[in-house]
């Protein structure tokens, strides 16, 4: 197996790898990058937990195969914060408990980062919608909506 | 303000937040070679011979290990709760002559390079298979004629619990009524899926494992059983744990082979389990169903109860495979005063995956039998459901209370507090009982059908044998508290912190908590069935407790005055009545620093107390949930309106937390009503393990959620603290059942099972029409 040259700017700096075919964009933000924030829990798209942005858009790094993103531009939960500083999702995630073990956390983060950028004001049922492909097990959803409520306010948003 | 009691953030939050959690998947070690269990395609073959040659010819592959390659005589996986009676059909750490599920270990392939690259060399161990007729079923399991499990019989034990003459009862009874309710096999599915490294470490001459488990003190005592080495040899280490439900709480197979192989390997190795893996070698729940027969009279009241309960064990005992079967049928009457009880409790082994408990153990068959039966029973005699219960329900003037059952692991059932009317009360006057059902008639004229059921329970919380906690001061200042207790998202730095701060009255911000490090708690025994905070809390508190007497018996020459005379307020030593004069408790630990002669009446250098605590028996937790539903009578979809739980876990320490335990479990149990099984052929084949086809709840699948809290303190520890993380997901099936039963009463349909998914409430709708 032959490998490829991919040059992917993740989180603002170009990292250039050479990468077999095969390798997901997961794992090479995972294992290569050691970008650990980006979770793997199902592996076939349909829990969200590695949800990435590639080129400003949310992407399951699981379904991606790293060829597939070179020349993109790739943000995960690591490129959201600023030192020490929590930015206004994660800040509401904490102030309204939307996180248990947090292994789904990163994925809803950049889901909701997508959704409030294209739509600031989301209403209670465009959260809903936004937010129906990420699985969490622990929460029951209920604090997560808030959540996303108290981050759009924090955000300057809301009414 | 006490911190205790507040609905105060997360410490552990912020460093989740900025993507510093460390799973066990995140863990890179020196060195590390990755592992990938070969394993059963079958549900039940011999296995005539493994031929490894191929793989172990490839320059990367480290070792590869069937069961010859194991020490001699390894005992199987024990089960801790099995009763003389139970045969032992314990599960070989790897498969040796025969497998018997779908997914059993059978070799452990080691691999330099990653885990691609393992997965491909793992594909070249040939297993030599002679399929044998399968049983999935516990029904076909018990078929004269059926394939055999083990050997002699697949029925595993037989466990019997009565009170009073039920036969007699039954017979003299006005009304009986009979029917059979079944709750399907579900599982706990954290996110997060197993995950074990581990690195030989030779100064220690024996092992470091990092696994994410529940129970990382009873990993190490089974690596030093299996090992054969002395305590001090073996570090486990839970880091952040994605999860868990039930799911991790026990020891598996993978850990012990992966410990046996540590030695030989020399270098770390890793395995990560995929989803798929996940769903055949992780554990189950629940499957389980009840044949009952009830007799009561004309005013609904239940006199006595016949339950024949089957389970479903799969193909092993596992550790604590038998409190599935005992808690279904010994916590079936719940909150009801029932005086005369035949409970009869199959377990029944089929070529599946082993069932071990999981979120809500028992419990939630228990109470799906249970209040369908009293909704059944109310229907039949013409009143409402609520005044049904009411009627059965024992007074808030009976604790403590003997029910008269017990078992080998968790001795005799005592109910300890509560006012279950109260909390029926509250619950249904929450769900908007008399307005809904006016809205209800309404929308039936409509041809509109929505529906009203109560899920009652009580469960066994706070179980023992008992927890450690650790409080240690610094000269810092800041106030270390270990625990053997450990986390899986409950939340225990943050509750465990603010016991610590209410006993000596430090900062929030200088408690710091560790958890799930074996070397840095000498005991411990791990989380599960609602037990940190009642148990593990109980010990921090009485830890803390003696760290204010020490403070205060070192602060007393520091402040010229007799202990008598002190207390600790606000994390300062004071002279009472004379706040001014008063030293911190950082300058009391300094204080007994070495280096230094030890103020008189002290013996120790420093400021440092730990408690195991053993509870004296268990709690009783209990809730009230009311749900509406509205039914699709044309498709069979049930659609959830609006969930209430009332719920009584005794004293809260963050009610924000306690809120978010409950509505996880509520979420664990909507998709228990409604959406989860993991379903076999009847060949044991899986035909759902993957997340596309096996349905968690999502978003969209939750109603409108309402939390309350009723706080009836158990006198049972010094807080009054009963448990909280398992009710949302016990009360919430029944109460959704119920719910789509009422909905569809019109039509006269029977709803005697989960998951009510479109095509079984269709189903039941066809059946009665």
């Amino acid at each position: 197996m032959s490998d490829h040259a991919v040059t992917i700017r993740v989180n603002g700096v170009d990292r250039s790898e050479s990468v077999p075919a095969r390798l997901t964009l997961a794992d090479f933000l995972r294992e290569r990058l050691d970008l650990t924030a980006t979770h793997l829990a199902c592996e076939h798209g349909m829990c969200g937990a590695c949800t990435v942005l590639v080129d400003g858009e949310t992407a399951r790094a699981c379904l991606l195969l790293t060829v597939q993103a070179d020349g993109s531009e790739v943000t995960t939960l690591e490129g959201l914060t600023e030192g020490d500083k929590l930015g206004p999702i994660e800040q509401a995630f904490w102030a309204k408990h939307g996180m248990q073990c947090g292994f789904c956390t990163p994925g809803f983060v950049l889901t909701i980062a997508e959704m409030l950028d294209d739509n600031p004001n989301p209403t209670r049922e465009e959260i809903i919608e936004g937010l129906g492909g990420n699985l969490c097990r622990c929460t029951g959803y209920v604090k997560i909506v808030e959540a996303v409520e108290e981050a759009v306010s924090l955000r300057g948003g809301g009414a | 303000m006490s911190l205790f009691g507040a609905s105060i953030r997360r410490k552990e939050d912020p460093r989740l937040l900025q993507g510093n959690g460390r799973y066990l998947s995140d863990i890179k070690l020196h060195g590390m070679v990755h592992a990938v269990f070969v394993r059963s395609p079958h549900a039940h073959a011999l296995i005539r011979g493994v031929d490894s040659s191929a793989a172990a010819a490839d320059p990367r592959v480290v070792c590869v290990l069937t069961a010859d390659d194991l020490p001699a005589g390894l005992p199987p996986l024990p089960c801790i709760d099995a009763e003389e009676t139970t045969k032992p059909f314990n599960q070989p750490i790897l498969a040796t002559d025969k497998v018997r599920f779908v997914g059993e270990p059978v070799a452990l392939v080691v691999v330099e390079g990653d885990r691609y690259i393992a997965e491909d060399i793992a594909g070249l161990v040939d297993v030599d298979y002679e399929p044998l007729p399968a049983v999935s079923t516990a029904e076909a399991a018990m078929a004269p004629d059926a394939p055999l499990v083990h050997f002699d019989s697949n029925v595993v034990d037989v466990l019997e619990y009565s009170v009073g003459d039920a036969a007699s009862a039954l017979a003299a009874a006005p009304h009986t009524l009979s029917e059979r309710f079944v709750t399907q096999r579900y599982a706990g599915t954290p996110l997060e899926t197993r995950g074990v490294i581990v690195e030989w470490d030779e100064p220690r001459r024996g092992l470091t494992m990092w696994s994410s488990t529940q129970v990382p003190h009873s990993l190490k005592a089974t690596l030093v059983g299996y090992l054969g080495l002395p305590e001090n040899a073996v570090r486990v280490i839970a880091p952040d744990v994605g999860g868990a439900f039930g799911v991790k709480l026990q020891p598996y197979p993978e850990e012990i082979v992966l410990g046996l192989a540590a030695e030989q390997v020399g270098r770390p190795i890793k395995w990560v389990e995929d989803r798929y893996e996940h769903f055949l070698a992780s554990t189950h729940g629940r499957e389980q169903y009840h044949d009952v027969e009830v007799g009561y009279d004309d005013d609904g009241r239940i006199l006595a109860v016949h339950d024949h309960a089957v389970t479903n064990t799969g193909a092993y005992l596992q550790r604590l495979t038998l409190v599935e079967p005992f808690i279904g049928v010994s916590m079936l009457s719940g909150p009801y005063v029932i005086e005369h009880q035949q409970l009869v409790s199959t377990v029944v082994m089929t070529n599946t995956t082993p069932l071990n408990p999981f979120r809500g153990v028992g419990h939630v068959q228990a109470a799906f039998t249970m209040e369908r039966i009293v909704d059944l029973v109310a229907a039949a005699v013409g009143v409402d459901p609520g005044e049904v219960r009411k009627r059965n329900m024992f007074s808030k003037d009976v604790f403590p209370l003997h029910r008269g059952i017990g078992n080998v692991l968790a001795g005799e059932i005592i109910y300890d507090s509560g006012d279950y009317q109260e909390c029926l009360r509250r619950a249904m006057a929450a769900a908007e009982w008399d307005d809904f059902r006016r809205e209800q008639e309404s929308a039936r004229a409509e041809g509109r059908y929505m529906g009203i059921g109560i899920g009652f329970f009580v469960e066994e919380t706070g179980l023992g044998p008992y927890e450690s906690g650790r409080v240690r001061v610094e000269p810092s200042g800041q106030v270390i508290v270990f625990t053997g207790a450990c986390s899986s998202g409950q939340g225990h730095d943050t509750v465990l912190a603010q016991i610590t701060a209410d006993e000596l009255g430090v900062e929030f911000d200088d408690i710091v908590v560790m958890h799930g490090d074996t070397d840095l708690v000498a005991s411990g025994v791990g989380t599960y069935a609602s037990r940190s905070a009642p148990i593990g809390g109980t010990a921090v508190r009485h830890a803390a407790g003696s760290i204010k007497e020490q403070a205060i018996r070192i602060a007393a020459e520091m402040l010229e005055a007799s202990p008598q005379d002190l207390e600790l307020i606000g994390g300062e030593v004071r002279v009472k009545g004379s706040p001014a004069s008063s030293v911190s408790l950082a300058q009391v630990a300094g204080r007994v620093a070495p280096g230094q002669p030890l103020p008189a009446g002290v013996d120790e250098y420093t400021l440092d107390a730990t408690d195991v605590y053993h509870p004296p028996t268990n709690t009783f937790s209990y809730g009230c949930h009311v749900a509406t539903v509205e039914v699709d009578i044309d498709s069979g979809v049930v659609t959830l309106l609006r969930h209430v739980v009332v719920n009584d876990s005794g004293t809260l320490i963050n009610p924000l937390l306690v809120d978010g335990q409950v509505q996880g479990g509520v979420a664990l149990g909507i998709g228990g009503a409604l959406l989860e099984e993991i379903v076999y052929g009847d060949d044991g084949q899986p035909l759902n393990a993957n997340f596309m086809d096996y349905l968690v709840p999502a978003i969209g699948n939750m109603p409108e959620m309402v939390v309350e809290h009723m706080i009836v303190p158990t006198p049972l520890n010094a807080d009054g603290m009963k448990g909280a993380g398992e009710g949302g997901a016990v009360g919430a099936p029944a109460a959704i059942a119920n719910a789509v039963a009422d909905a569809v009463l019109p039509f006269g349909a029977k709803i005697t099972e989960t998951p009510l998914g479109p095509e079984t409430v269709y189903r039941a709708l066809q059946d009665a029409s």
